[in-house]
């Protein structure tokens, strides 16, 4: 299915004009074409290599509306696979994550070892099966391409796609600054939260770069904030928004900015600063000595990274990592994990622990507050006396080419650049979403 | 002095339920000791919910009615859009039973439904679960010391609060 792309982002750089359709929110046959073409059509990201870290062990996952089988052998390979029986295509495993030398289809039995291969086709001898039968493979079908980028895997269900390496370019180094917070690599701290909000998969997108709203739509969160400054009781939780300046109004000067790469992957960032606030401080010195101050500085900044489509970190209050997986236009289901250095200490992790349930989780005081908001704005999309959506203009002038001293700190070498002072809240990154979009939506099948 | 008895234990939850449902919350947070810890697990597995909330997730937790405060006051804000205008909210509490007592302190567990509707989206939802309750008797009050609510239907609809568990 061929979409018209400009019918959906209007993007005019030379005239200052960069505009998006309200329908790209809400036609099905745009969703449909997303989901072939990018997350069933592209790399996705399908989980961390610490979800199975033993041999046998297996974790599922979704590309798009495909269910995922992502395990490891008896030597230590990891695979992906679909995770749908090749008999009549049921579903193998049936569990978010597990350890299986072999999986027994429920259906029939017919069973898989931990490569993946074809066990056994029940009563085959007796089956009066044609010669053609015995000549297939009647494994699994493996996901075409499948790379491990420093513990963060990624599968893409068309094997027409650059190498992984090619596909992230320089945000890898956006990935280095988790997994080098411990030698060890990064791990999720047991317990998911999954939730749900009706609207469309590209609100969360935007919302984990948009930098305009926090004063808006939190305002009863910066209240708590602003209450527990004023005591300094053991009993509150602490959080490292009441320890910056950051995202307040009155803040002068560069505080941060945005990054934007090819292929869709942003970044926006502000600095917190090196403060026991944050759960690293730990290991701040040795940080330092290990990565040098550029990149530990890095660290402890508030960062929010997009790997187009699917995955998103946020480093600010604590660490989240989030899978997005578009169930239909207006509905979408977000898996959420804190993300934490492999050995950090007992008192970093109950207090990176205690920051996210408070700011990241659906039962938590901020994030509710965006998730209403993409249904707000759902609902507002079937205006269309005007189509097109005035969001994507702020840091039009201010977006340079290239990167800046601060991400000369680190060696990144952005597409595009901005730096910010707390109220510029640049709106241009959004841009790479789109543009990356249009490019994967638009041309031949 | 008597220890608590299954009726005391009802009333005291159906009351607070009652004090939830009508949006009391400054009663509501007056039967909680200054120290209460209010703990919702997450799901570690299909199976297990998480169980060391220091090392490991929990929807919420919160050691001190001092954090509840603050939670019933972004709620009562009016600045939070995800908490106005309110769901309107009805706890069922069934399966009262004492499972742990002397003179000063009880242990109650109970099951609950929470029915939520969503005036804002137009919805309704249920959310179902077990309550763990212990108790302990100041002067002649009754208070809730720590109170753990597992929810069973987990994947969040947007949003769950406080007032809808
Ligand atoms: S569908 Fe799996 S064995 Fe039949
Ligand atoms: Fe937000």
């Amino acid at each position: 299915m061929s979409i018209d792309t400009a019918a959906y982002v209007d993007d005019r750089p030379d005239e200052g004009i960069f505009r998006v359709n309200r329908a790209i929110f809400t036609d099905e046959q745009v969703f449909e074409a997303e989901m072939a073409r990018i997350f069933e059509g592209g790399w996705v990201f399908l989980g961390l290599e610490a979800q199975a870290p033993a041999p046998h062990d297996f974790f599922t996952t979704f590309a798009g509306r495909v269910p995922i089988l992502v395990q490891r052998d008896g030597e230590g390979q990891l695979r992906a696979f679909v995770n749908s029986c090749p008999h009549k295509g049921a579903r193998l495993a049936q569990t978010q994550s597990g350890n299986a030398r072999l999986h027994v289809c429920p259906y029939h039995s017919w069973s898989f070892d931990s490569a993946g291969r074809s066990k056994a086709v029940k009563w085959q001898k007796a089956g009066c099966y044609s010669a053609a039968f015995d000549q297939q493979d009647h494994g699994l079908a493996a996901v075409p391409c499948f790379e491990n980028y420093r513990g963060f895997l990624f599968g893409s269900l068309s094997a027409d796609v650059p190498s992984l390496a090619d596909y992230l370019g320089e945000a890898a180094k956006l990935l280095d600054l988790v997994a080098d917070q411990s030698e060890e690599g990064a791990e999720l701290v047991p317990g998911q939260v999954t939730f749900t909000y009706q609207a469309n998969w590209k609100l969360q997108l935007e919302n984990c770069s948009d930098a305009y709203h926090f004063t808006s739509a939190h305002p009863s969160y910066i209240r708590v904030l602003e209450r527990r400054q004023q005591e300094t009781s053991g009993e509150v939780v602490a959080s490292v928004w009441e320890n910056s300046d950051y995202w307040k109004e009155e803040t002068q000067g560069v505080g941060g900015g945005s990054y934007s790469f090819p292929n869709g992957h942003v970044l926006n960032w502000g600095v917190f600063g090196i403060t026991p606030a944050i759960p690293l401080y730990e290991s701040a010195a040795v940080l330092a000595e290990r990565h040098g101050e550029g990149k530990r500085d890095w660290m402890f900044n508030m960062r929010n990274l997009t790997i187009f489509p699917n995955l998103q970190v946020a480093e600010n209050a604590s660490s989240q990592l989030r899978v997005i997986r578009p169930i239909g236009p207006g509905l979408t289901e977000m898996r959420t994990w804190c993300i934490a250095p492999k050995g950090e200490s007992d008192a970093a992790r109950r207090q990176r622990i205690r920051q996210y349930e408070d700011f990241f989780n659906p039962t938590g005081m901020a994030t509710p507050d965006d998730t209403v908001s993409y249904e707000n704005c759902q609902i507002g999309y079937a205006g269309r006396v005007d189509p097109w959506l005035q969001g994507y203009a702020r840091g039009m002038t201010a977006s340079v080419e290239g990167g800046n001293r601060f991400s000369d700190r680190i060696g990144l070498t952005p597409a595009r650049s901005v730096l910010a002072d707390s109220q510029l809240c640049d709106e241009t990154l959004y841009h790479a979403y789109y543009r990356a979009w249009a490019e994967r939506m638009g041309g031949a099948e | 002095m008597a220890t608590l008895t299954r009726s005391q234990a009802e009333e005291l939850l159906f009351r607070e339920a009652l004090l939830i449902d009508t949006r009391r919350y400054d009663e509501w947070l007056a039967m909680f000791t200054p120290d209460i810890e209010f703990w919702m697990p997450a799901w570690r597995n299909e199976t297990e919910t998480t169980t060391d909330p220091d090392r490991e997730l929990s929807l919420i937790y919160y050691k001190g009615r001092r954090n509840l405060e603050d939670r019933v006051m972004r709620l009562t804000s009016g600045l939070s859009t995800a908490s106005s205008p309110p769901p309107r909210v009805v706890h069922v509490i069934s399966n009262v039973l004492l499972t742990a007592g002397d003179a000063d302190t009880a242990e109650v567990s109970a099951v609950f439904t929470c029915h939520r509707f969503d005036v804002r989206m137009n919805r309704t939802e249920c959310f179902f679960g077990r309550y763990e309750y212990a108790l302990r008797r100041e002067s002649e009050a009754w208070l809730i010391v720590r109170k753990k609510i597992v929810l069973l239907n987990d994947v969040i609809p947007t949003v769950v609060d406080i007032t809808s568990i």
